[in-house]
């Protein structure tokens, strides 16, 4: 089947500087895919040139099978990291107008997702007048009012409260349920690790790691221990490495180590109340990656 | 591509409800208006006082029908602090070889018209023997028309009509320049600083954007002098200045080629106000880069007595092809009538050229530095990017 994001080869520097370096990723249709990496790694500029805004060095970017961004911006929606609509202009303005700049203007679909994101009694609002997280969630919708194909995220999760944080990560389930195409760049890993089926980590420019959660997480094998304990842990033989975190810890055992030991060390300094022999989170393999 | 169109129409609608632009659009003319309206206003409230005026004739052979004859100076003076004439003057016995006159009055500064009055009186008296055709040319004796001949020695009536409309259309086309490159560099720059840009570009083109922006911004400037010319007209022609607008004919061929230069040239200022946008980081630093390119723009007017009076010299002919000077200048030069078509035409196409090119440039511009955020290019990164 055609690939809904082809990216081959693809540098672009500013100033002398290579911001990315001989990228190449493709996403199919109607999967969630993962950009990740730190900040500064090159995910923004990458999604700058999915969309036209900056232009590649050198490479090749397909989106939706054309290579000619003028057929393809109306079916993107587009979530920018540096987040800004019209301040003076009204919630229900502004989505308009964002939608006819998409040859798609659909007062019903605005006004049936203002309802989705609890908004519509701001409809008539200033976005001055907005919340930042009412502000966020306007941006959103701004993103897929014109239902597109393909949803670009960039960091979706930043300012956002709890609860905000969840009906984002719900709708974007959702979107993908409906068959949407979604890329989303974050540098938040461990927000991803469970929605993304695949994933493209960058670290400065250059890509690190590229393939499915799963395939990637049994590459580094089960040797992650998350713990729960009340006490002070002290002796613990097979731990190569622990993210201590409170009551909380990651554990990265040796490669000979045995879990049950390791179990039976901790249990005689501390009270464990959880013990969950796991793969390494996205936040440890990139530690370990950029290690090598 | 209808997405610019879309864009333009927003602008448009979005600006001209803006408070900024209502404030400036109908608050200056009313500012203008109190500035200059109400001091004449106050001073011709006096003006209204009628005259009486009365005489003490010395040579005894002046009379009036409008004027009081004393026999007296002093039967005079009684009657002018006693407030029934407001003004009085004498005719000394030697008038007839020295012209003096004395005129009396209760206010220490006496009107012009005063004097004139006085003088009509006087020429009625000394023609006294000439038929009335006569006494009407010594009144007014001369009414001029000047012809000019050309090379071929065709004579055309001269008339100040030509000279009027090119300084107008200067004074029209700069005041939209200056207005609607406000409106451009703000929009650009305030698009940037709100961030909206990105989103924008996600979904239209630089060009798109870049294009709608002008037409759309470009228009709110027009619209704003539009409305400050009618109420301009409006004004000037309840006023004593009417009797001068009549005299003016336009010519149709004039007329033609001023709107050519007039939309062309604004096109050309409009698209380099938007490629300033795009590069400067605040409004302010647009306006000082801004400020060279109207400075050009308003060279011809600085030198217009040149061009008008030598419209052949190599100035003259250098700024009637220049995009940027050749608007006010070629509208002077034809209003001077020494312009040959095949001139017109040239310039037109290269004005009309050269906004293709400042469009391209300025999208090339844009492109590559809408998204560097609080870093100004250098000149030779702008260079680059032209390229």
């Amino acid at each position: 089947m055609e690939k809904t994001v082809e990216v081959s080869n693809v540098i672009k520097s500013f100033n002398g500087q290579t911001v990315v370096n001989d990228i190449s990723f493709d996403v199919a249709p109607g999967e969630i895919f993962g950009l990740i990496g730190p900040n500064g790694a090159g995910k923004t500029t990458i999604i700058r040139m999915l969309l036209d805004i900056i232009r590649p060095d050198s490479g090749e970017i397909k989106i939706l099978g054309s290579g000619r961004p003028e057929e393809t911006k109306d079916m993107i929606g587009y979530l920018p990291e540096e987040r800004g609509l019209y301040r003076r202009l009204t919630v229900m303005d502004s989505l308009l107008y964002l939608g006819a700049l998409k040859n798609h203007q659909s007062r019903e679909r605005v006004l049936e997702l203002l309802e989705r994101m609890e908004m519509q009694q701001h409809k008539d609002k200033k976005l001055s007048e907005l919340s930042k997280g009412m502000q966020q969630k306007i941006q959103l919708i701004a993103a897929i009012c014109h239902d597109p194909h393909l949803i670009i995220l960039d960091e979706p999760f930043s300012g956002l409260d709890p609860v905000n944080m969840k009906l984002v990560k719900e709708i974007i389930l959702e979107l993908g349920k409906e068959g949407k195409t979604i890329l989303i760049s974050t540098h938040m890993m461990d927000q991803v690790e469970r929605m993304c089926s695949r994933i493209f980590m960058m670290h400065r420019g250059k890509g690190v790691l590229y393939g499915s959660m799963s395939e990637i997480k049994s590459r580094f094998g089960k040797n992650t221990v998350f713990l729960e304990f009340e006490g002070e842990l002290k002796n613990m033989p097979g731990v190569k490495k622990s993210n201590l975190s409170g009551n909380y810890a990651e554990l990265i055992l040796e490669d000979r180590a045995d879990t049950q030991d390791v179990l039976k060390a901790i249990a005689r300094d501390v009270r464990v109340s959880r013990f969950e022999v796991s793969s390494p989170s996205l936040n440890e393999i990139f530690i370990k990656v950029v290690e090598e | 591509m209808t997405k610019w169109i879309t864009i333009a129409k927003h602008e448009f609608a979005y600006n001209v409800r803006r408070k900024e632009f209502l404030i400036m659009t109908f608050g200056l003319p009313l500012f203008m208006f109190a500035l200059i309206g109400f001091p004449v206003l106050l001073a011709g409230g006096g003006g209204t006082d009628k005259f009486t005026i009365g005489y003490v004739d010395n040579t005894g052979s002046f009379n009036s029908t409008n004027f009081t004859r004393y026999s007296t100076e002093e039967l005079a003076k009684t009657d002018l602090l006693g407030g029934k004439i407001t003004h009085f003057f004498i005719i000394p016995a030697d008038y007839i070889s020295t012209g003096k006159i004395e005129i009396f009055s209760k206010r220490s500064r006496t009107q012009g018209t005063i004097e004139s009055e006085i003088k009509g009186f006087l020429l009625d008296n000394l023609l006294k023997g000439d038929n009335k055709d006569i006494m009407a040319r010594v009144k007014n004796p001369i009414s001029s028309e000047y012809f000019t001949l050309n090379d071929k020695g065709e004579s055309g009536k001269d008339d100040l009509s030509g000279l009027l409309i090119s300084l107008a259309f200067a004074f029209f086309f700069m005041l939209s320049i200056f207005t609607s490159s406000n409106f451009l560099l703000q929009g650009v720059v305030e698009e940037k600083e709100n961030r909206v840009i990105e989103m924008l570009l996600s979904s239209v083109s630089h060009r798109e954007l870049l294009t709608g922006k002008v037409f759309g911004l470009g228009a709110v400037g027009l619209t704003q002098v539009l409305i400050w010319q009618v109420i301009g007209i409006a004004i000037l022609s309840s006023g004593p200045v009417a009797s001068l607008l009549k005299g003016i004919n336009i010519s149709i061929p004039l007329l033609v080629f001023a709107s050519g230069y007039f939309i062309l040239g604004f096109l050309v200022f409009a698209c380099i106000m938007a490629g300033v946008g795009a590069v400067a980081t605040t409004s302010r630093e647009g306006q000082q880069i801004a400020g060279i390119f109207t400075v050009i723009g308003a060279m011809p007017l600085m030198i217009s007595q040149l061009i008008i009076s030598k419209p052949d010299s190599i100035i003259s002919i250098i700024f009637s092809y220049f995009p940027l000077t050749s608007p006010i200048t070629m509208i002077m030069r034809i209003s001077t009538g020494t312009v040959q078509y095949y001139e017109v035409v040239l310039s037109l196409l290269i004005l009309a050229f050269s906004v293709i090119v400042i469009i391209e440039m300025s999208v090339k511009i844009f492109r590559a530095s809408l998204l560097m955020y609080g870093k100004k290019p250098t000149i030779p990164e702008l260079i680059k990017y032209v390229r």
